[in-house]
């Protein structure tokens, strides 16, 4: 997978819009959205959304994880502990971004939003690298992963499969080769 | 194919569920989840012509339906969006098993051929097509090239098996659980200490290799993210 295409599928998630025209629900293949009244908000999915503001049909209202304050929280909680903590959204960074970049200006404080996503990316990100660090040094061969969102974990793919993945071919071939070394003695 | 066939196909196959009436949205999210597997699974995953082809038609049938709008109509851009959406999502999934039958061409083949209950088959009617004619295409194009010059007896003969290419089945994945299954084997490849057991609990996500989950991913316990 490349990251656009996890963003591709992160645009499903569904998001808060407060239209400014009426119309009609709508009958998409993904399932029905609307309908929509203008000036009361109902949700649809983050591609849509996007469309939509592109346009200037719609503001988007930013959900409650995004805020300012409850990401300052968030960003203490991160930092308090060692294990990766449970995001408001599967994919956080991806709908963040990609609000913060098609409508600035709904999203409020966006320039502290757009830092304090940042900075918990990057601390979640540290502790996945010298996880992965302390896991192949310890030669595990299984890594439960909790709470790491799909974005996250494209940062470390391929390196760390295929890390492992060539680990496990040299273990074997050191193997193999102990095995004849053995075997060369016994018949020696 | 109607929707109704589909959801029969289905019903047929999973005793678990009961009298479900598929939607185009479940078979839309599921197809997004076998384009996800597809493209993070070492090896070539099942085929599910039947939902391509389900949505397939759903997307016929759409076109046919957004001809009919005004060129004005808020819809129409809307519903075209999302066309391409599905759209792109069925291609890429296609064009990835493609891509996964030029490699591995020898092997499916041969996989396919030892096969016998036909709704575990990997390759579609259309698929098993085209790798056969690519095998083909491959063997004349050597032959004509190089091997048709070559006078020594054993030096010229074409080899399928010595071409394969063989999945990497213990190549490591990332992997969301479903349903609790428990009593994981890891077997140990390298042969110093025991294998291992993990209790995979639902909602959790584990890094390991293909070949221990590959039989639960089949059964839909896990999926590969």
């Amino acid at each position: 997978m490349e990251a656009v295409e996890e963003e591709f599928l992160a645009e499903r998630e569904h998001v808060q819009i407060i239209p400014n025209f009426s119309h009609d629900k709508l009958y998409l293949i993904a399932g029905d959205v609307g309908p929509f009244v203008a000036g009361i908000p109902c949700s649809v999915p983050l591609w849509l959304a996007v469309n939509l503001r592109q346009r200037g049909k719609c503001r988007l209202l930013p959900p409650a994880w995004m805020e300012a304050e409850a990401l300052a929280a968030k960003k203490e909680e991160e930092m308090q502990t060692k294990v990766f903590t449970k995001m408001g959204s599967e994919n956080y960074m991806a709908v963040a971004q990609l609000l913060l970049t098609t409508a600035p200006h709904d999203v409020p404080n966006a320039h502290l939003v757009r830092t304090l996503i940042k900075d918990i990316w990057d601390l979640r990100i540290a502790k996945l690298r010298s996880s992965v660090a302390e896991f192949i040094k310890q030669s595990g061969r299984h890594a439960r992963l909790h709470h790491l969102t799909p974005m996250e974990l494209h940062s470390v793919r391929p390196i760390l499969p295929s890390a492992l993945d060539q680990l496990l071919r040299l273990g074997a071939a050191a193997s193999g080769a102990h095995n004849v070394s053995l075997n060369d003695s016994s018949m020696a | 194919m109607k929707m109704a066939d589909i959801t029969d196909d289905i019903l047929s196959a999973s005793d678990d569920d009961e009298s479900q009436v598929v939607t185009a949205a479940e078979v839309l999210l599921k197809i997004e989840s076998l384009w996800r597997t597809e493209r993070l699974s070492p090896t070539l995953e099942c085929h599910q012509s039947e939902l391509v082809d389900c949505m397939l038609d759903q997307i016929t049938q759409m076109n046919n339906n957004l001809r009919r709008c005004k060129k004005t109509d808020l819809r129409l851009a809307i519903h075209r969006m999302e066309l391409e959406r599905v759209r792109y999502v069925v291609a890429s999934y296609l064009r990835c098993r493609l891509l996964k039958i030029e490699r591995f061409t020898h092997y499916l083949l041969e996989k396919h051929g030892e096969l016998d209950d036909p709704s575990l088959a990997l390759l579609s009617p259309q698929e098993l097509d085209y790798a056969k004619s690519y095998a083909q295409s491959i063997e004349s194009h050597f032959n004509k090239l190089v091997l048709r010059h070559i006078t020594h007896e054993k030096l010229a003969e074409f080899d399928a098996k010595k071409m394969s290419v063989v999945p990497n089945m213990n190549g490591y994945v990332f992997l969301k659980v479903l349903k609790d299954s428990p009593g994981v084997l890891i077997s140990d490849q390298v042969g110093e200490n025991a294998d291992e057991e993990v209790d995979l609990v639902a909602g959790d996500q584990h890094l390991m290799m293909y070949s221990s989950i590959q039989e639960l991913l089949k059964s839909g316990h896990v999926e590969l993210i």
